[in-house]
């Protein structure tokens, strides 16, 4: 039986210097690393295996090289290379009130004989639809058109692109496909006036089932009670068709929720003029 | 009065619970009250008002149905209770080609069951509704016009294969007569989103049939319509039966689709919540008079031995029967 020194962890100060016992990404070395972890699924009425051997701490990547001083350290060593920060853009909105176009760019660097990494050649570009000059129709067509690329909560577009082989090409061709959307969201053509109610992104109350049905609802209410000459338009600009317009809209838009049904049914009441407790 | 009023229709533990208790009583809720106050106060002038009663699973949407209907048949209303629209949509048998329209689909089965309950229900109407028209059922058979009602059904009956057909001039008769006033008409059916969903029936050629192509969900989504006046419709959405929709699904928008709720729209929502804190404590004292519920410190010695009617399940009530009295909201309402 081989007997083996005390591992390295026993000597190890508390304050002492980590970024010198893993400078690089390396595996996990049990006798390196001073923390008591356990790893991997416990047998019947026991816990999770110990850190000496375990193969789970060794496969999976560990961040040990990256803690906040040797991050620290690597911002030390890359700040002679560094420009200053132009003191005028000292807040998140000036900077997106003056370069509404986020360009993002990776650089690889590794241990190796080339230079060359192929995953350098990806262009990412954001920008906010909101800094664009674009109509209703515009924004709806924008949308169709660019599919998953556009995300409705933060209202940004973001376009990837790594189809050419250099990175300037990369990026020409993402400006390229940016101004070509623009310009063809402006353009109208002829096939799409005939855009149906089940291509509509929202919900309009004009020209819906449900105008029709709370109109002849309506009519027929007053046909019975003997009021003629009761004209459309004003039934539309009356109070309780509009709640109920209103009540319709946020059902179908917000989808349903107590408050919007309670809403719905007062103005269906209201509407079909139907009286509550006595 | 129970097998006259529900010869189908009330759900099935309840009908356990009726024949364990030797008697049927269901507890007087909320939403119960509303759609009274509203059915009577409405104007039978206007067209008839769609209620939609919607909750989550388990809440009471059929027994509140049912007090309604049970209230209606009391104060003479006709009433057309279809027990669940869901049946009409799967598990069919049989599918026979419809005579009266070409690529429309008849199920005898379910509506001759149909009919038998209707007629059950409403002996004395049938007597007295006459029909408006000639309705001609084969080479020798038609009915004149003039005749009760009655007649249609037992022709319904007598020959499965017109019972479709008759089910749909049944409803077309009563909807047409209702808005001369003579009567009025109830229209409760429970499980109304079966109407718009899928079915799970094939034809021959394996090719799936959409609900409009049944002749009887076609002519009851012509009731379910707003354009006849003199009564009121009051439906559930149910879950429980339906058809490739997520359990968790309770509200109108997700049972009924889209074309659902087009249809039905302009209706009354009216929620079902589960039972409140004082809701289920009359629940369980009625349970304790019933001696259904076995008490720890029963009343009587021998109170351990025997339960109620039946057998009682053990659950040991935490407070003692002496709790707060019952309020009037809550009291039972005792059915003969």
């Amino acid at each position: 039986m081989k007997l083996h020194a005390p591992p390295r962890t026993e000597r190890m100060a508390v304050d002492q210097d980590w970024s010198s016992v893993y400078p690089t990404a390396a595996a996990f070395k049990p006798a390196s690393v001073p923390l008591p972890i356990r790893m991997g699924y416990p047998v019947k009425r026991g816990v999770p295996p110990p850190k000496e051997g375990n193969l789970e701490l060794i496969k999976i990547p560990n961040f040990l090289h990256l803690t906040p001083p040797a991050i620290k350290k690597h911002c030390a060593a890359l700040k002679d290379f560094c420009t200053e920060w132009p003191s005028a853009l000292d807040s998140d909105e000036k900077c997106e009130q003056h370069f509404p176009i986020e360009i993002e760019t990776v650089d690889y660097v590794s241990a190796g004989t080339s230079i060359r990494n192929p995953k350098a050649r990806v262009v990412t570009l954001r920008v906010k639809l909101s800094n664009l000059n674009l109509d209703d129709h515009a924004k709806k067509k924008l949308i169709k058109l660019v599919g998953e690329r556009y995300c409705k909560d933060t209202d940004m577009l973001t376009i990837t692109t790594d189809r050419c082989p250099l990175r300037r090409q990369n990026y020409d061709y993402s400006i390229h496909l940016l101004t070509v959307l623009y310009h063809e969201s402006w353009k109208k053509e002829m096939w799409e006036s005939e855009k149906t109610e089940e291509d509509m992104e929202e919900y309009t109350w004009e020209n819906s089932c449900s105008q029709k049905n709370a109109l002849d609802t309506l009519l027929r209410i007053k046909a019975s009670e003997n009021v003629s000459n009761v004209t459309k338009e004003e039934l539309l600009a009356s109070e309780v068709v509009k709640n109920y317009r209103n009540s319709v809209i946020a059902l179908k838009n917000e989808g349903e929720t107590e408050n919007n049904m309670s809403q719905y049914k007062e103005s269906v009441k209201k509407l079909l003029n139907i009286q509550a407790l006595p | 009065e129970v097998k006259a009023v529900f010869p189908h229709g009330l759900p099935c533990r309840f009908q356990q619970q009726i024949k364990t208790f030797n008697e049927a009583c269901l507890m007087v809720r909320k939403p119960a009250l509303e759609l009274f106050t509203y059915l009577k106060s409405s104007n039978f002038a206007h067209p008839a008002v769609r209620y939609v009663i919607y909750g989550e699973k388990g809440t009471g949407k059929t027994m509140t149905l049912c007090h309604v209907v049970h209230h209606c048949t009391r104060q003479g209303w006709l009433v057309l209770h279809i027990p669940d629209a869901h049946l009409w949509v799967k598990n069919c048998k049989e599918l026979m080609k419809s005579s009266y329209k070409e690529g429309r689909l008849d199920q005898p089965l379910q509506a001759s069951v149909w009919l038998k309950n209707f007629k059950a229900s409403n002996e004395h109407f049938l007597k007295e509704i006459k029909t408006q028209k000639t309705y001609v059922w084969g080479k020798q058979e038609s009915t004149e016009e003039g005749r009760p009602l009655g007649e249609v059904v037992e022709q319904g009956l007598a020959r499965t294969r017109n019972a479709s057909d008759a089910v749909g001039v049944v409803l077309r008769e009563l909807k047409q007569q209702c808005q001369r006033g003579s009567f009025r008409l109830l229209v409760a059916v429970d499980g109304v989103n079966a109407l718009w969903g899928r079915t799970t029936l094939k034809r021959e050629d394996k090719s799936p049939v959409s609900p409009e192509e049944l002749t009887l969900v076609y002519n009851l989504r012509k009731l379910m319509m707003n354009n006849w006046n003199g009564g009121a419709i009051v439906t559930t959405l149910s879950q429980t039966g339906s058809l490739f929709k997520p359990s968790s699904a309770y509200l109108p928008q997700e049972l009924l689709g889209k074309e659902g709720f087009d249809a039905l729209d302009p209706f009354v929502p009216i929620p079902v919540p589960n039972y409140s804190p004082k809701e289920f404590e009359s629940c369980y004292h009625y349970y304790l008079d019933c001696k259904w519920l076995q008490h720890e410190k029963g009343q009587c010695p021998a109170g351990m031995g025997h339960g109620g009617p039946g057998g009682g399940a053990g659950t040991r009530g935490g407070p003692t029967a002496e709790a707060a009295p019952l309020e009037e909201l809550h009291s039972t309402v005792r059915i003969e």
